[in-house]
């Protein structure tokens, strides 16, 4: 008989090895995200600023740069990265939980949702200045994923194996639905300039995104990635079924409730920061999947550094690809999500 | 008595699929539940492992009620296996099999060279030596019962609970997992189809409209008029030349 014993001496010092890994590579893509741009900013400038702003280095540099440096670019780096590592994991938490490839906060609607949360706070008044856009957000998320789940399961549908299409399709009519209701709000309340900003900002645009939006953006992707490695084991026990979850000892009523709180706080979070942005749930989980496999001790982490590089080179790409003229952020994300997710559509159908 | 039922009961939208079961399973035990399709066999396995909440009555284990316990500190002791557990995800046996430590490993425990010996204990107990890294989309039926089983067996449960596990089972798959099963030092309850494999056991429950209609030994249990009664078919015993062993011969009811 041959014991297939892999010999782990050190597991902490490896997770932090890893983590330390993860934590430069982020950092590497922040620092190039605030480097690249129209104009090209040297590493040594961006460094010295850094160096003046939290050390107080004392270099003497061009307060344009600085400014351009500090206010802009670094805080908006910094967005994409919280961005990507938040909308990344919702779309592992919900492929999981619902046991669905194709779950994502966008698809779901749940963005959708957040949207019309938000767009009812800033436009329609609602709440008289006592509600937050981002509490809007997430109570709209939080509305959008219910309906969409009653519907899935008043449909037969559910989380079981047999019914994943229909939460895709009630997600489609979710976000019909919250995406019609937006238009109408604005429609009705917003006057044209409004207008103009609001419909730009749906589309995801990172150019409003300020050192205020970083302590918000950056403590609840921390809350979300924590969340998946502290469920991590509970995610994997998902594979096979809710019930096959419970039997392994996981409270599977709970779990759903936390993990999908945390989720629709987090998309909402994100979209009422940068708007909705697309296809970054759906196709980052499964690039990290090729990458690290299927168990979430490893998922979680690797599907939050990709999400947050992805987001950052999107970010890059927006901003440069058209000389003189920035485009939406969910146009490249869509551009790349969009063959990604038919890859995944065909690939689903041959594995069946 | 490691488990215990008192006039336990499960209705969905006001149709009772198991109604006023009284059942008190013994240490070390093995109890076959056999009866008809839809008589209340997988979800009377449910309400046992509390999977599901009881709309009647109650399940004790090991004296306290199971739905006042953590689900955590169940599945340290019950292991539930049930029909056509099923997944999409891209997961190699071993990953599967894995599962089965979960209830023993908090959130942030790392894994330890004692689960890597347990699961290659449950590797080797169900002949799933070798077949580690397998994706779980290439087994065959068989394959993939046994790697649950396997599963299961991880998890070093005292009472395991088993629908069906013989089903798409070789014949010789299937006697050598129910020899496995008689020989750990656990308390089975299987669901079987198989009325010769449930002759086999310690004791057998017979149910029948979500009833629990006849508990006691396989040979008082299983007549020929109580087959006939419950399954619907003419049945006849006839004794095996090789080692006197009581086999069941059906025919169709006419």
């Amino acid at each position: 008989m041959t014991v297939v014993a892999v010999h782990r001496p050190n597991v902490y010092a490896s997770r932090l090895g890893r983590g330390a890994l993860g934590f430069v590579v982020l950092l590497a893509a922040v620092v190039a995200g605030t480097c690249i741009g129209e104009t090209p900013i040297p590493l040594t400038t961006v460094a010295q600023v850094l160096a003046n702003k939290l050390l107080g280095a004392g270099y003497p540099l061009d307060p344009i740069d600085t400014g351009i440096i500090w206010n802009y670019r670094l805080p908006r780096a910094i967005v994409a990265a919280c961005c990507g590592t938040g909308l990344a994991i919702s779309g592992v938490v919900l492929q999981s939980l619902l046991r669905n490839a194709l779950a994502d906060p966008y698809l779901l609607g749940i963005s959708a949702g957040a949207s019309t949360g938000a767009v009812t706070v800033t436009i329609a008044g609602l709440g008289a200045g006592a509600v937050s856009m981002s509490l809007g957000a997430f109570i709209g998320a939080l509305l959008a994923f219910l309906l969409v789940a009653g519907l899935a399961k008043a449909a037969g549908g559910g989380v079981s194996l047999q019914g994943t299409g229909q939460i895709v399709l009630a997600g489609i009519a979710g976000s019909q639905l919250f995406n019609a209701l937006t238009s109408f709000i604005i429609t009705k309340s917003a006057n044209a300039e409004q207008a103009r900003g609001i419909m730009f900002w749906l589309l995801g645009n990172l150019s409003g995104a300020r050192w205020p939006d970083v302590w918000l953006a950056v403590p609840i992707a921390l809350l979300g990635l924590l969340a998946t490695i502290w469920y991590a084991r509970a995610l994997d026990a998902f594979a096979f079924g809710a019930d096959q979850a419970a039997a392994l000892g996981i409270p599977v009523r709970t779990t759903q409730v936390v993990l999908i709180g945390v989720t629709a706080l987090v998309t909402a979070v994100m979209v009422s920061i940068v708007g909705s942005i697309g296809f970054v749930g759906l196709v980052i989980p499964h690039a990290a999947r090729f990458l690290v496999g299927v168990r979430h001790g490893r998922l979680g982490p690797a599907t939050a550094i990709i999400g947050a590089v992805f987001l950052i080179a999107a970010d890059v790409l927006s901003r440069t690809i058209i000389p003189g003229q920035v485009l939406p952020i969910g146009v490249i994300t869509a551009l790349v999500g969009a063959p990604i997710f038919a890859l995944i559509l065909l690939r689903g159908r041959r594995t069946r | 008595m490691i488990l215990r039922t008192k006039d336990l009961g499960w209705s969905v939208r006001g149709k009772a699929i198991v109604s006023g079961v009284d059942l008190a399973i013994n240490e070390g035990e093995t109890l076959g539940l056999i009866g008809p399709n839809g008589s209340g066999k997988s979800t009377l396995l449910k309400l046992l492992g509390g999977i599901r909440q009881p709309t009647r009555g109650a399940v004790s284990l090991q004296g306290r009620d199971i739905a006042s316990m953590p689900r955590r500190k169940v599945a340290q002791i019950i292991a539930f296996l049930e029909q056509q557990a099923e997944t999409t995800e891209a997961i190699t046996v071993r990953d599967a099999v894995e599962l089965g430590r979960t209830p023993w490993l908090g959130p942030l425990q790392p894994w330890s060279p004692e689960d890597d010996r347990i699961v290659a204990d449950a590797l080797r107990d169900t002949d799933m030596t070798g077949f580690e890294k397998r994706q779980w989309a290439t087994l065959s039926g068989g394959e993939r019962q046994r790697a649950h089983l396997a599963r299961s067996l991880a998890q070093r449960p005292e009472i395991l609970l088993l629908d069906e596990p013989t089903n798409h089972l070789d014949i010789q798959h299937q006697l050598s997992i129910l020899q496995l099963v008689s020989s750990l030092p656990v308390t089975a309850v299987i669901a079987l189809h198989d009325l010769n494999q449930a002759l086999s056991c310690d004791r057998v429950g017979v149910m029948a409209g979500g009833r629990l209609v006849a508990l006691g030994k396989p040979e008082d249990v299983l007549s020929v008029e109580r087959v006939t009664a419950v399954f619907g078919v003419r049945a006849s015993i006839i004794t095996d030349p090789a080692d006197g062993t009581r086999l069941f011969r059906f025919h169709s009811p006419s």
